[in-house]
């Protein structure tokens, strides 16, 4: 069988060939299996699952009596995968009708993405719940939702610019919304989705948990903050000036319980074109200004301590007019001849300041606007606050002397007024103020407080301060009183240098601080009105009247105990005009000598600027009935069809206006007053 | 001749092992399969085997003599019906390989006619009388191979005509095909085929995979083996367990109950489990060599050789497709992919081998 044998034969050689094959097979799938194992696993586990990072609640801010201002409600956003569309043309069209948005312009930029192999696209983010409904019930599998907060604010633009804003992530681009940023916003939880070949998500396994932002209580007190933006607003408009703001501060605690700023904005909305670009800026501590006579008051008590000068020490006024270092200044408004001390405040009497000034010297006012925390942040809690500016005393000119003790070559913020008019009212000493009260359930931290006055410095201060809101002569007279509680304070108005021109214009600063009640002060209100014109915008005219309606509310809404008879007080609104004789102004033209004495000028009135009555159109959202629902759930509902609501008390929503099933105009808000 | 016919010299060995492998193809059908259209595979493919198993039967009780004589006939019939494939044919992914059968069924035709080759190349081969095989005769076996081999090509169904190949060449080369000619053969093989495919660019492969073969690879060339061999990869050393593979679980490996169920496996089973099912065919086809060598004449040994070759060739090209070292060519796993023509033919070939062991002491 020679055959077979070499049958046989060859069968060992196939055989041998066959192994080889097998052999080279198996090391192939050794080295898949076994060495590479890591690699192809690792490219199974990218394929297969995707990272979904699962938002954590961004921190709810709360002022002092748990009213809140910002919060955030969980809201729908649409994306796409371009490179998945089916029909680009079909699915602009389906999402354009929906979303009310722009076809082409929307078929244009998935087009764009398409081309650029972009995988995902935002068609809306932040849409109504009733869009999400329509998409979602289309049930198409390459229309997807994201959940997304949508940050609120109740009180629209009460207390804007201290609060701030977020940007479309969520993150704070301003005010306490950036200051504490970390803190509001949580550490966002991780999962990770298994999805399928079509991207479907099969299981999801949690990765890390989300954790919610924690709550900020602030010191504000949306009440008086409400009441402060009222008056600020109007008493800008009436007065044509540019920008104003208040500070209301406890000076005991250094609690702020009020921080206005106009103009305002509404931080609902995003920025947008058109709108005002001073807006966002908190005037009270990010625009310092030169404050003037305000300023007296630091020289006075630098005086009382480090002088043998008291309220009754006569001062030599030179019947309006000094020459120094050859420069000869004027009073604003004609002239005194000797008069007390006191009186050089309550008629706030340049040259007399500038007397006390030359006898407290160069070093001890640079000391005592030092220790008053001049020149330097406060550091509260807001960004971009100014220092204001106070020059070295190595850089003090001869001239400067004299300047600064009338409130010129300093510049400050109405915030570091506040700080400085609650060391005369809590009896000398520096607090800090703060406007956070609570992060979550623990007290804010504050600095303690540090004496930089003795009492009896500031209870003389304080009765001077009340000289010129009560004596006839003041200039703070008619203006700043209030019903049933004493009061006392400073004017200021300073003239704006024009940094251009070289020279002092004719518009003002003019500010009051001041503190109620006197024997206890237990608020501090300083008020400043930026860009005043003529004699009509100075402190006393413009910004007393501010201080006086604020004060009121503010010592009201605290049920601080009246110290006066309720009997009615003439204020300027009610009285007589005064003349426009009280000398407020600082004059500041040291460096000009041949400037005059600032000129009368008549008061140009206008008619104050009523608000301009929309056109009526007919259509518009219908007003939703809020009635019985609670903050929250009018906010969440409001948010769902995208309407504008103002939220005002606590409790169960009972009077609303528009009423319900009105229509709700372009720019008109609904306003929700809730009881309980 | 039937009292030499015993239930008792059935090559038991052998069945178990396919009963086994059977198996674990069910499993894993079922595995791969859940939540999909094809769930209903796993218990389609046991009564496919059942079946399978009385056609075993069937082929087993004919005499493998009375078949080689009637060679003729089948090898008319099947060129008939691979015509008649192009006319009714059912036409899946772009090729027509199904002829519809009565209530719902479909035969793939060129399954069945790797039987009838492997006769054909067993009986031819035994008609041959001279020791050393001449050009002449070689290429007249080849030509009756190529007819139906052409046809299937045409389908297209390049995978399933090339499995033709392995029998002719192993019954020549062991009919006594020249060295010379083997030498040739082999040299031209190694190192033309593997140093032209490696000069060609990567697209090129894909094109020429895609030309000979353009309806396996709908979704772009590749993307199957990448999946594939993510999913081998992935499984390791120990797999992740049954119904436990993600790839397969989530859909990224196409067809993982047919063409990738061993993939599938892979996945799920690691590489212990791919060795022991490897050891598994391994001991399958050399129980088929056992029974080519102890057959009673060269005709036995035709078929088991053939038989042992088609096995061989199957396992090899579709283990090496899945991890990547052949191009995706659509041969399945035997006894394991789903599909009732592959278990069925598969199966008659087996009732082939054993057709004849229990003839092996006739003469």
């Amino acid at each position: 069988m020679d055959a077979r044998a070499e049958a046989n034969r060859r069968l060992v050689w196939l055989a041998g060939a066959i192994v080889l094959w097998a052999f080279c097979l198996l090391a192939k799938i050794l080295s898949i299996q076994v060495v590479h194992h890591a690699d192809y696993a690792a490219v199974a586990r990218q394929q297969q699952e995707r990272l979904v990072e699962i938002p954590a609640p961004r921190g709810t801010i709360f002022d002092r009596s748990g009213e809140p201002l910002a919060m955030s409600v969980p809201m729908d956003s649409v994306f796409v995968n371009p490179l998945r569309l089916p029909d680009l043309k079909v699915a602009s069209e389906i999402l354009s009708s929906i979303l009310g948005m722009d076809r082409d312009q929307l078929y244009g930029r998935m087009k764009w993405y398409q081309d650029n192999h972009r995988g995902f696209m935002w068609v809306k983010r932040k849409i109504t719940l009733a869009e999400a409904q329509r998409l979602r019930s289309l049930n198409l599998e390459w229309i997807e939702f994201q959940t997304e907060s949508q940050r609120h604010y109740p009180g629209g633009s009460v207390a804007a610019q201290v609060l701030g804003s977020v940007d479309r992530e969520e993150h704070g681009n301003w005010g306490i919304e950036m200051s504490l940023d970390t803190t509001l916003e949580g550490i966002p939880g991780t999962a990770r989705l298994l999805t399928d070949v079509k991207r479907r998500g099969i299981d999801a396994r949690l990765d890390n948990e989300p954790h919610a932002g924690e709550s900020i209580t602030l010191t504000i007190d949306s009440r008086i903050q409400f009441a402060a933006e009222q008056a600020i607003a109007q008493a800008v408009e009436e007065h044509h000036a540019q920008t104003g703001s208040v500070v209301v501060m406890n000076p005991n605690t250094g609690e702020i319980l009020a921080l206005a700023s106009y103009p305002t904005f509404d931080p609902n909305r995003p920025p947008h074109a058109g709108e005002d670009p001073k807006a966002r800026i908190n005037q009270a501590l990010s625009s310092p200004f030169e404050p003037g006579s305000v300023f007296k008051v630091v020289t006075l008590s630098a005086a009382l301590e480090t002088t043998n000068l008291t309220p009754d020490s006569i001062i030599n006024c030179g019947n309006g007019s000094i020459t120094l270092f050859g420069r000869t200044i004027h009073e604003a408004h004609g002239g005194y001849g000797s008069i007390p001390m006191r009186m050089v405040l309550v008629r706030s009497s340049n040259i007399g300041a500038i007397q006390i000034g030359l006898r407290v010297g160069q070093n001890n006012l640079y000391d005592y606007v030092r220790r008053f925390g001049f020149g330097q942040r406060t550091g509260i809690q807001l960004p971009a606050e100014s220092p204001g500016i106070l020059r070295k005393l190595t850089r003090w000119q001869p001239t400067s002397l004299p300047s600064v003790a009338m409130g010129h070559e300093v510049s400050v913020t109405t915030l570091q007024l506040a700080q400085a008019c609650a060391v005369i009212a809590n009896g000398g000493l520096l607090v800090r103020p703060r406007i956070i009260l609570r992060k979550g359930d623990a007290p804010y931290p504050s600095a303690p407080p540090r004496r930089i006055l003795q009492p009896e410095t500031a209870i003389t201060m304080r009765q001077m301060m009340e000289g010129v809101v009560v004596l006839p002569q003041g200039t703070g007279h008619r203006y700043a009183r209030l019903e049933g509680y004493t009061s006392g304070g400073k004017t200021g108005s300073a003239q704006i240098y024009d940094y251009a021109a070289r020279h002092y214009t004719h518009s003002y600063n003019a500010s009051f601080m001041g503190f109620a009640p006197v024997t206890n002060p237990a608020i501090v209100v300083v008020a400043t009105v930026n860009g005043t014109h003529g004699t009509a915008g100075f402190g006393g005219p413009t910004a007393a009247p501010v201080f006086r309606v604020v004060a009121q509310e503010a010592l009201r809404v605290l049920d601080v105990p009246k110290d006066l008879p309720d009997e009615p007080v003439t204020n300027v609104a009610e009285g007589p005009k005064p003349l426009e004789s009280e000398d407020d102004v600082a004059i500041a033209d040291l460096a000009d000598p041949s400037a005059a004495a600032i000129e009368q000028r008549a008061e140009t009135r206008m008619p104050p600027a009523g608000p301009v009555p929309s056109p009526v159109v007919p259509d518009g959202p219908r007003v939703p009935n809020f009635q019985g629902m609670t903050m929250r759930a009018v906010v969440a509902t409001a948010s769902e069809k995208g309407l504008p609501v103002l939220l005002d008390g606590s409790g169960i929503a009972r009077v609303q206006q528009p009423a319900a099933g009105a229509i709700l105009h372009e720019g008109e808000r609904i306003r929700v007053l809730f009881a309980r | 001749m039937s009292r030499y016919l015993s239930v008792r010299d059935m090559d038991w060995t052998l069945l178990v092992i396919v009963l086994v492998i059977c198996s674990i193809g069910v499993l894993q059908i079922y595995s791969a399969t859940r939540g999909t259209v094809w769930q209903d595979a796993w218990w389609k493919q046991i009564i496919y085997i059942s079946g399978g198993l009385l056609l075993m039967w069937v082929a087993v009780s004919v005499d493998y003599h009375t078949l080689m004589n009637h060679v003729g006939w089948m090898y008319f019939l099947s060129v008939l019906a691979l015509l008649a494939t192009f006319l009714i044919g059912k036409q899946v992914f772009g090729s027509r390989r199904w002829i519809p059968l009565v209530g719902g069924v479909h035969l793939q035709v060129s399954e069945f006619v790797k039987l009838v080759i492997i006769l054909l190349v067993a009986r031819f081969l035994t008609d041959l009388k001279t020791e050393q095989l001449e050009a002449r005769e070689m290429l007249k076996i080849a030509g009756l191979v190529g007819v139906p081999m052409a046809l299937v090509i045409k389908q297209p169904d390049l995978g399933t005509a090339l499995t033709y190949v392995p029998v002719l060449l192993v019954g020549l080369f062991l009919a006594g095909m020249r060295w010379k000619y083997v030498l040739t053969g082999a040299v031209l093989f190694v190192l033309v085929l593997p140093v032209g495919w490696h000069f060609l660019k990567d697209y090129q492969k894909a094109r020429l995979v895609s030309f000979l073969d353009p309806d396996r690879d709908p979704r772009g060339t590749g993307y199957q083996m990448i999946q594939s061999k993510i999913a081998v990869g992935a499984g390791g050393m120990w797999g992740k367990g049954v119904a436990k593979g993600s790839q397969t679980q989530l859909r990224f490996l196409p067809v993982p109950h047919t063409d990738f169920i061993f993939s599938a496996f892979a996945e799920e089973h690691g590489f212990v489990g791919v060795v022991g099912v490897l050891a598994l065919y391994f001991v399958l086809i050399m129980q088929t060599v056992q029974n080519a060598q102890t057959a009673p004449d060269r005709a036995g040994m035709y078929i088991c050789m053939g038989i042992a070759a088609l096995f061989l060739f199957h396992v090899l090209v579709n283990v090496g497709m899945v991890v990547g070292r052949m191009p995706v060519t659509g041969i399945p796993l035997p006894l394991m992919s789903a599909g009732g023509s592959s278990i069925w033919s598969n199966f008659l070939l087996l009732g082939l081998v054993n057709n004849v062991r229990l003839r092996r002491f006739v003469n």
